[in-house]
């Protein structure tokens, strides 16, 4: 099994207005979809209908069995009210092996015990971003995941999926900037 | 094959097309049935020996306090029949009823309040069935303005299912809950099981003024569908060459 | 067990969700007595309603944000994605509630209610009702606040507030039962009875409803 997502026709309407039409692709081990399109397109809505969210109108959507998912949405799912540590623990992240390695990397690792609510909107993208780099699935997913991060956790962002498509996972994202990520472009229009 | 025959049946293009041929007749026919009885009932039956003619009122009570709950389980079935199938016609018809229900209910409420006065010297009592009424308008109430909430029609004929079906699990619960309350209501004169406590006389023009309110009410839930079926189909091809 | 302690910690860390309708409710307590001009025998006739009452506006208080912090921030879809089962971790999480608010809130009932009424006997009664009534609460409650997630409590409330009356009933029926010594043993398994059925039925159906919001 070398294809992990095969999509066919895929269409999309809300209240009968349509969103987008007959969007097929397929996405095999260890190549990224970059897609492409302008604001309300529908780029979040194909992200959510992949991650199966969302239900297409039309079409056919097959995901492999053995697809394990890692989202990476516009909401980062973190607890402004709790510290660095639980938000990490919420996520089951906390006593992942490589974790210090990042934490160092980002510059976050003497203040754990902070209020997220303390960190600025950058800070808080990384920490929502270490789902990623500490993910343990197959299939990764991610929605803008550029917005607020600075250039250099940004070419980071890109070494590290280029890397991860070498080892033969799969990566759909969407993003305004051209990501340096070895990847087919899906033009929404 | 269930679910192609109905969906193949209840498209809302044969529904309206179907309806609008039984209209005339069911209002005719409910006018006819309805002022028959009342006239009967007004003019033709003798006055109680307790309440005298205050009763009389129970041409219109009665009828809507019966089509009032016999409506939300009509909208009950429709919903299932939406979460099952998938019929989009039936959540149309769920949520075109829901206001017909809540007048209904509203005047049964009212002509309830107005039979109370000469009756029991008080327009209102916390009473049982008077109660469980009141409990039913708030329901049509919360059912109209759930459904209106959502911009997106497919969540919103979701909800709308679930709350009908969640709140007919209620319904023998109020029921219930209700009979224990000691009350001023008289219990129900009419039963499928047991002999009328009223007088034939009295009974043959009530069971009429039933047929023909709940003929009445069959003509506003079909004005109202169809409202609902422009709305939410408008941009159908098949809406606009009928209009 | 990890669900048990994660709902723990997100609501523990947050005070003025389980702290805030507790003070609400102890206020209440205190402050039905002030206006109320009477010996204190009649003020244990009244005692009741007012303790049911405020047990239902303090859930519905406690229940009003339930799912729309995990709803606004990302979580609940994160949870959808992730094959952990939807409705358990509702369960759970309604569990949680009710530990951290309906329990400490039957406690301040109880122990007002042996205060107010002097009748420690009539208390030892009243005290698994109102556990039991305030877990139903929050079911129902959460139910509605499910249906009306993103817009707002009041619709959510008076989607609720018809299901909740036939229950406000009954324990004005429990009160009476007790006061005359009836039967009061039918009622406590009639309410366990309907919690048993809600407890497992209204996570799945809030779990169905999540999803739908969620597409």
């Amino acid at each position: 099994m070398n294809q992990i997502v095969k999509a066919k026709n895929l269409s999309y309407k809300i209240n009968e207005k349509k969103l987008f039409q007959n969007i097929s692709f397929d996405l095999n081990k260890g190549e990224a979809i970059h897609i492409q399109g302008e604001n309300g397109s529908g780029k979040t809505t194909l992200l959510r209908i992949i991650c199966g969210l969302t239900k297409p109108s039309k079409g056919d959507l097959d995901i492999s069995t053995d697809a394990k998912i890692t989202f990476l949405g516009h909401k980062n799912a973190l607890k402004q009210y709790l510290t660095i540590e639980d938000n990490l623990s919420l996520l089951n992240l906390i006593h992942h092996p490589n974790l210090d390695q990042f934490l160092q990397k980002f510059g976050l690792d003497g203040c754990l015990d902070l209020n997220l609510a303390s960190l600025s909107f950058g800070q808080q993208k990384k920490i929502a971003l270490l789902r990623i780099f500490l993910n343990d699935s197959n299939l990764l997913i991610m929605d803008e995941p550029c917005v607020g991060l600075d250039n250099q956790t940004q070419n980071y962002l890109s070494n590290f999926i280029n890397d991860e498509l070498k080892l033969g996972k799969s990566v759909l994202f969407s993003s305004h900037i051209d990501l340096d990520i070895n990847s087919d472009k899906l033009n929404l229009s | 094959m269930i679910k192609k025959f109905i969906h193949q049946f209840a498209s809302p293009k044969t529904y309206m097309f179907q309806v609008n041929r039984a209209y005339p007749y069911i209002f005719y026919f409910s006018v006819i049935i309805y002022s028959l009885s009342v006239f009967w009932g007004l003019f033709l039956t003798p006055e109680d020996f307790v309440q005298g003619n205050s009763y009389r009122i129970i041409y219109l009570h009665v009828p809507a306090s019966f089509i009032s709950q016999s409506l939300y389980l009509a909208m009950a079935i429709a919903s299932a029949v939406y979460l099952i199938w998938k019929v989009k016609l039936s959540v149309y018809l769920v949520r075109s009823i829901a206001p017909i229900g809540a007048i209904t209910t509203f005047i049964a409420l009212i002509s309830g309040s107005i039979w109370g006065i000469p009756t029991w010297g008080t327009w209102w009592v916390w009473d049982a069935r008077i109660v469980s009424t009141l409990i039913l308008f708030i329901m049509y109430l919360g059912l109209i303005s759930l459904h209106d909430s959502f911009n997106n029609f497919e969540k919103a004929d979701k909800f709308l299912s679930i709350l009908v079906i969640v709140g007919s699990v209620n319904i023998p619960i109020i029921k219930m809950s209700v009979e224990w309350w000691s009350t001023l209501h008289q219990p129900a004169s009419i039963t499928l099981s047991e002999k009328p406590a009223i007088d034939l006389v009295m009974l043959y023009p009530l069971f009429g003024s039933i047929i023909g309110f709940a003929g009445i009410v069959t003509c506003l839930v079909i004005l109202s569908s169809k409202f609902q079926i422009f709305r939410r189909e408008k941009n159908k091809s098949w809406v606009n060459d009928y209009v | 067990m990890n669900i048990f302690r994660f709902e723990f910690l997100k609501l523990s860390r947050k005070s003025r969700g389980w702290l805030g309708p507790i003070l609400v409710f102890v206020l209440i307590m205190i402050a039905y007595p002030l206006t109320v001009e009477v010996s204190n025998l009649e003020l244990g006739q009244s005692f009741f309603s007012v303790l049911w009452i405020a047990t239902l506006l303090v859930m519905m208080l406690a229940t009003e944000d339930i799912f729309l912090e995990d709803y606004n921030d990302g979580s609940l879809e994160q949870l959808s994605i992730s094959d952990g089962n939807l409705s358990f971790v509702i369960a759970v999480k309604i569990f949680i509630y009710w530990m951290l608010i309906g329990i400490p809130i039957s406690i301040i009932g109880f122990l007002f209610c042996i205060g107010i009424t002097n009748s420690s006997q009539n208390s030892i009664y009243v005290l698994p009702i109102i556990l039991v009534a305030s877990y139903i609460f929050i079911n129902v409650f959460s139910f509605g606040n499910a249906l009306s997630l993103t817009k707002g409590s009041v619709l959510g409330t008076l989607v609720t507030l018809p299901l909740l009356l036939p229950l406000l009933i009954v324990l004005g029926k429990v009160i009476v039962a007790i006061n005359f010594g009836l039967n009061y043993f039918g009622f406590l398994l009639l309410l366990l009875g309907i919690l048993s059925i809600i407890i497992f039925i209204v996570p799945m159906i809030i779990s169905y409803i999540i999803r739908a919001h969620l597409e």
